[in-house]
């Protein structure tokens, strides 16, 4: 009897001792961790947006959206972080519109999981690249295998069609988005 | 305590070879194949491995007369786990990338063998000074081994070093060497390669041996013969 | 059909052994003979499915309504090596075949990185309760699968002309590389 008692006291002291240490660590740590992720995605807004230096949150579009602005205080766009599935997992972006949404301004993949060599190369500047200046109208396109044509049509990665038509479809969804909230904003100006 | 004490120098350096946790114990196989994708994932994976390793076995062997039999193994998982947790913490705070590409597998450090395996096999059983010395040790074999097995497959796979290219664009990157398949084969041959290199140390020394045990023949049949000349001389 | 999906993707496309190199160590360690590689499987995914089930319970009903968060991978390890240590006393009281079949291979399961990485995957992917079960579901039967496949190609290693310094542990992670390639082959067969 007095064993199982010790055995609880020594497993009740050892658990308090971890308990109370991991709380005061992750208290110091958890305003840290949302800071970073705060900077990151600071960071990244104004990196699909080259030019430009000031954004604001958006706060009643019901999903994150900022619009960013250059030195003089000229809004040049809109960014927004998107996700959706890849070839295997979630892919999460970040992009930029222009004002009117009919250009991509930049691209940056924040998050993926994807084959490394193969599908990850979504990452890489050279696809990113490709989304400059690409028209959303009526939609953005992957082709695959051959030169680009129209303004609105950028090359997949070779090897990784699924990921880059992801990445696409993402990108769709999240202007999308954009443009429904947009035109109820502008319903909702006209009403006043 | 140990019946046959060995020098402070021998309990940290049987990590970094003899009983290399990697190579030589076979033990957190999960790690060691899963991070390995650079030379910088490696390193940072064996690090917080280590830190984890080393202080779980400080205090299990200064708590190890306090802790119950029964509930020992218990125990040793809620102190191996608090330590992970922390790394995590920490990592997640001050090295936000470098915990995004480690993701999930830095909680993983708590089913890690060989923590467990020196909790129970080592540091329960030892002191203090000598728990540090084999913490540390075994921590640094086990970086040293996925360091070294991160950067070969970063080589091959991405052509760089630590993020530096040294082959040339001419060279085609292996992809397999940082998918999947690339972890187990890159492993599989290095721990052929140090067998091989075991294997012919083995025979050289029985070769030696053989060779000193012939020589010492030829000396005592030579004395010998020496003394029956003089004898019959 | 989402159910079965993430059923499907973990028994085959991203195999926890092959792909995710969780539960190596049994991998390695117990899969020289056929029959005692399937036991193990089978007592692992017993674990697993019952700690899926249970560490979902914990995650969302306790730690994330009281923002304990942080106790995380204690009370997941907790509960997984107290399941275990229960699975094996209720085993030893029901069935003695099967507890004699299974006894050796169960406290090993504790430290078999499946069960915890099983947790940890399905907190990270938000998976829903039934979606947390059968995922569970899905990586024991990935999990056998590979440990049989694998036990199977050692035994026939075992009558082979293996080079004495490939023999055991080299040559069994060899054949797990060729057999990790080949699973490859079932990636992107679920992606839409």
């Amino acid at each position: 009897m007095n064993n199982v008692t010790k055995m609880l006291v020594v497993l009740l002291v050892i658990g308090v001792v971890s308990g109370g240490l991991l709380a005061y660590i992750s208290d110091w740590a958890t305003p840290i961790i949302k800071e970073n992720a705060r900077l990151e995605t600071e960071r990244a807004v104004l990196e699909v947006h080259p030019g430009s230096t000031k954004q604001i949150k958006i706060d009643n579009a019901g999903f994150e959206l900022y619009q960013v602005m250059n030195e003089k205080g000229d809004i040049t766009g809109y960014a927004m972080p998107n996700e959706g599935t890849g070839f295997q997992g979630k892919v999460k972006i970040m992009m930029g519109m222009t004002p009117n949404l009919d250009e991509i301004t930049g691209l940056k993949v924040l998050d993926q999981v994807e084959t490394p060599g193969l599908g990850a190369e979504i990452v890489k500047d050279y696809f990113t690249g490709r989304f400059k200046a690409i028209s959303t109208q009526p939609e953005i396109k992957s082709v695959k295998g051959k030169k680009p044509e129209n303004p609105n049509e950028i090359e997949a990665i070779t090897g990784a069609t699924i990921s880059s038509v992801a990445v696409v479809k993402i990108m769709n969804d999240g202007i999308k988005k954009v443009k429904d909230y947009l035109s109820t904003q502008e319903k909702k100006e006209g009403a006043k | 305590m140990m019946s046959k004490q060995v020098s402070y120098w021998t309990e940290f350096y049987k990590g970094l070879y003899d009983q290399n946790p990697i190579f030589r114990q076979v033990l957190g196989m999960c790690p060691t194949l899963a991070v390995t994708v650079s030379g910088p994932n490696g390193l940072a994976m064996g690090l917080a491995t280590s830190f984890v390793l080393l202080f779980s076995g400080i205090v299990i062997s200064s708590l190890k007369n306090l802790i119950p039999k029964q509930v020992r193994i218990a125990a040793y998982i809620v102190v191996i786990a608090t330590f992970v947790t922390i790394v995590d913490i920490v990592m997640k705070a001050k090295f936000p990338e470098m915990s995004k590409d480690l993701g999930p597998f830095i909680p993983l450090i708590v089913v890690n063998c060989l923590i467990l395996g020196r909790a129970e096999g080592f540091s329960s059983k030892n002191n203090i000074t000598r728990s540090v010395l084999d913490g540390l040790g075994m921590g640094v074999g086990f970086t040293i081994g996925l360091t070294i097995l991160g950067g070969i497959r970063e080589i091959l796979g991405s052509r760089t070093i630590f993020g530096l290219q040294v082959l040339p664009d001419a060279f085609e990157p292996w992809v397999i060497m940082i998918l999947p398949a690339g972890a187990f084969l890159t492993l599989g041959l290095l721990f052929g390669l140090l067998n091989f290199v075991e294997l012919k140390k083995k025979t050289k020394k029985i070769k030696e041996d053989q060779q000193r045990a012939l020589a010492e023949i030829k000396k005592l049949t030579e004395s010998s013969e020496e003394d029956l000349a003089v004898k019959e001389g | 059909m989402e159910l079965v999906l993430v059923f499907l993707s973990a028994a085959i496309v991203n195999n926890f052994v092959l792909a995710y190199f969780l539960g190596i160590c049994p991998f390695i360690g117990v899969s020289g003979k056929l029959s005692s590689a399937f036991s193990m499987g089978l007592a692992s995914t017993f674990v697993m499915v019952i700690a899926a089930t249970v560490t979902w319970l914990i995650y969302h009903m306790i730690l994330v309504p009281f923002n304990l968060e942080f106790l995380q991978y204690v009370s997941f390890i907790l509960v997984i090596a107290s399941l275990v240590q229960f699975v094996e006393m209720f085993i030893k009281k029901v069935s003695q075949p099967l507890y004699r079949a299974l006894g050796i291979f169960l406290p090993l399961i504790t430290t078999n990185c499946a069960i915890l990485g099983l947790a940890l995957f399905s907190v990270l992917r938000e998976y829903g309760f039934l979606e947390s079960i059968f995922f569970g579901l899905g990586a024991g039967a990935g999990f056998i699968l590979a440990l049989v496949l694998i036990a199977g190609i050692r035994e026939e290693l075992d009558l082979a002309e293996v080079p004495a310094q490939f023999k055991g542990v080299p040559i069994t992670l060899i054949a797990a590389g060729i057999l990790a390639m080949a699973f490859m082959g079932f990636s992107g067969l679920i992606s839409n």
